[in-house]
């Protein structure tokens, strides 16, 4: 070990040689499309710098500040935290109770599972377009089972039902990524202690609650954080539904950040805003590494 | 006892079935919508049996419009990115699983901070730089663009397939003479083939759904089938039909793939944390 922390790149130089250069080219392409794009954006933030600009002019924190004083952004963060809050506590809720009931049914355990994971192959764009044809209010099949239940509501373009339109196609899409990682994890449960619990008269529910959710729990936390990375990384949804509308309703940071950028062409604003959306994400990729980690040793 | 249990399982079978409703009843309802005449398509309650017409379908593909040259942009630029993300993120991925670096941890970790950064941030600085490039509308953007979250993918989950083949094969190989690049190619990759398959299926499913960046990053000719999906929807109202033959197009190759694969969908959805 004394050796190895004098060699600046490899613990082992002669055995590890040849892994290093099969690694070495992944390195350099992953390079020049994250972390030099990544500086480029933090320096575009201190500019004063628009789309049909040839040279930016130096900023300071002047788009910093205007960022964090603008009421628009921190209301888009408030918007994320109701839509990946709402969104993944019901997945979660919805997601572990089919799992434990899939866990649960004697026959056609793979079937079921198989056929209700369907939803997450189809592109976001399709969700949005297709949950906007089930809601439309002249056309929509949804539209028309609310009705006949005397709701006689236009979902998308209500400006207090939008939000819980757009959760509801994500927990739609994505309820199934939760129920196969939950499900997989039920499955390798030993019998043992399940067993015991039979002898000891306990009930199904006091199983569930006291030998299979604790068993699973590393599952559940590793679904959740994928499931909360990929929340803010998808607007497809929004932008194909309600384009961050009715009066901004649906407006989430990613929409923000798009619209600042393509729409008002203020790309040191974001810049600025997209900084803030990275650093969500890679505290939370911290935090699944860590669980990773911790649950190996 | 018997009796309550039969009862139990009554019960848990309906509540199964009402889940199965609420997940398949929408990519139904889409796929008999694609297939009925504008008439029959509006009709509530919604007809289950009726005669299936494919004009929409032949109108898209043998039509005046462009469709066929969306779905030809859709495929090539899919099957480039996972050849290209395969390629080096089947050496890669074999180098992170084996390499034993000093800063292996940073690099696990910025590969993965790499794969979740949300899009439209990394959609931003893209662009500038793509401007500059003059890489705007072209199909080489958009492989480089979908390479951001792909490569990064492949690399995790090959490291985590090679992590799985024992470390002695490849030293059993080496001790009969091969070098370990050539014991690598003849021994682990076949023994990793299952692994290889699945992270393919995966770049190309994540490559296939993408809208956002296509949005930004392609222009005439260069467009993708998600950006025909999302052209439908216009000021004047939206092409229903179109839009619901449209996604029965997307969905299905991906439905496909996705079964074919479905043994290691778990581990590659949950980022190989789950086996």
């Amino acid at each position: 070990m004394q050796q190895a922390a004098s060699r600046p790149l490899m613990r082992k130089p002669k055995r590890n040689r040849t892994e290093f250069w099969m690694l070495l080219p992944s390195i350099v392409v992953l390079a020049a499309i994250s972390i030099f794009p990544f500086f480029f954006m933090v320096y575009a933030s201190f500019m004063d710098y628009s789309l049909d600009m040839d040279r930016p002019r130096f900023a300071g924190f002047g788009n910093w500040a205007d960022t964090l004083t603008d009421t628009a952004f921190w209301q888009s963060w408030g918007r994320t935290l109701v839509y990946a809050g709402g969104g993944l506590l019901a997945q979660l809720v919805l997601g572990c109770a089919i799992a434990l009931l899939l866990y649960h049914i004697p026959r056609f355990r793979n079937l079921f599972s198989t056929l209700f994971m369907l939803p997450l192959f189809v592109a976001p764009i399709v969700t949005g377009l297709l949950w906007r044809f089930l809601l439309d209010p002249t056309y929509g099949l949804y539209h028309w089972v609310l009705n006949t239940f005397g709701l006689d509501i236009q979902v998308l373009g209500d400006p207090s039902y939008a939000m819980f339109a757009v959760i509801m196609m994500d927990v739609w899409e994505w309820t199934p990524l939760i129920t196969i990682i939950v499900l997989a994890g039920l499955q390798t449960v030993p019998e043992e202690p399940l067993e015991a619990a039979d002898v000891d008269g306990a009930n199904s529910w006091q199983k569930i609650r006291y030998i299979l959710l604790p068993m699973v729990r590393r599952m559940i936390v590793v679904a959740l954080l994928v499931r909360s990375m990929d929340i803010l990384r998808y607007v497809d949804t929004i932008v194909i539904t309600t384009e961050g509308g009715p009066a901004d309703a649906t407006k989430t940071i990613g929409y923000y950040l798009m619209q600042v950028a393509f729409r008002f062409q203020d790309i040191g604003g974001a810049a600025s805003v997209g900084l803030t959306m990275l650093l969500a994400s890679i505290l939370m990729g911290r935090f699944f590494i860590k669980v990773l980690r911790s649950e190996e040793a | 006892m018997q009796h309550r249990q039969k009862l139990l399982h009554a019960v848990l079978y309906a509540l199964m079935t009402l889940s199965l409703l609420w997940a398949l009843v929408p990519i139904l309802h889409m796929i008999l919508s694609s297939m009925k005449t504008q008439v029959n398509m509006f009709e509530m309650p919604p007809r289950l049996f009726f005669t299936p017409t494919f004009d929409v379908y032949e109108e898209m593909f043998f039509g005046r419009g462009d469709f066929p040259q969306f779905l030809r942009n859709s495929l090539v630029v899919s099957v480039v990115t996972t050849a290209l993300c395969l390629l080096l993120g089947v050496m890669g991925g074999f180098g992170l699983a084996r390499g034993n670096f000093r800063w292996e941890k940073d690099v696990s970790f910025w590969v993965i901070s790499t794969r979740m950064a949300p899009i439209p941030a990394v959609i931003l600085p893209l662009y500038l730089i793509f401007s500059k490039l003059n890489l705007i509308g072209t199909t080489t953007g958009l492989v480089l663009a979908y390479t951001t979250f792909n490569l990064p993918f492949a690399l995790w989950m090959m490291s985590t397939f090679f992590k799985d083949v024992p470390a002695d094969l490849e030293e059993a190989a080496m001790i009969d003479g091969c070098s370990k690049f050539r014991a690598f190619w003849r021994v682990v990759v076949p023994a990793a083939a299952p692994g290889i398959v699945a992270t393919a299926v995966l770049c190309l499913m994540f490559s296939w759904n993408d809208y956002l960046f296509a949005s930004i990053f392609t222009g005439r000719g260069t467009q993708t089938v998600p950006i025909a999906a999302s052209l439908l929807v216009s000021q004047s109202g939206i092409k229903w039909g179109q839009a619901m033959a449209t996604g029965t197009v997307i969905i299905m190759p991906m439905l496909i793939c996705g079964l074919l694969v479905r043994k290691y969908m778990v581990r590659g959805l949950s980022m190989g944390a789950v086996k």
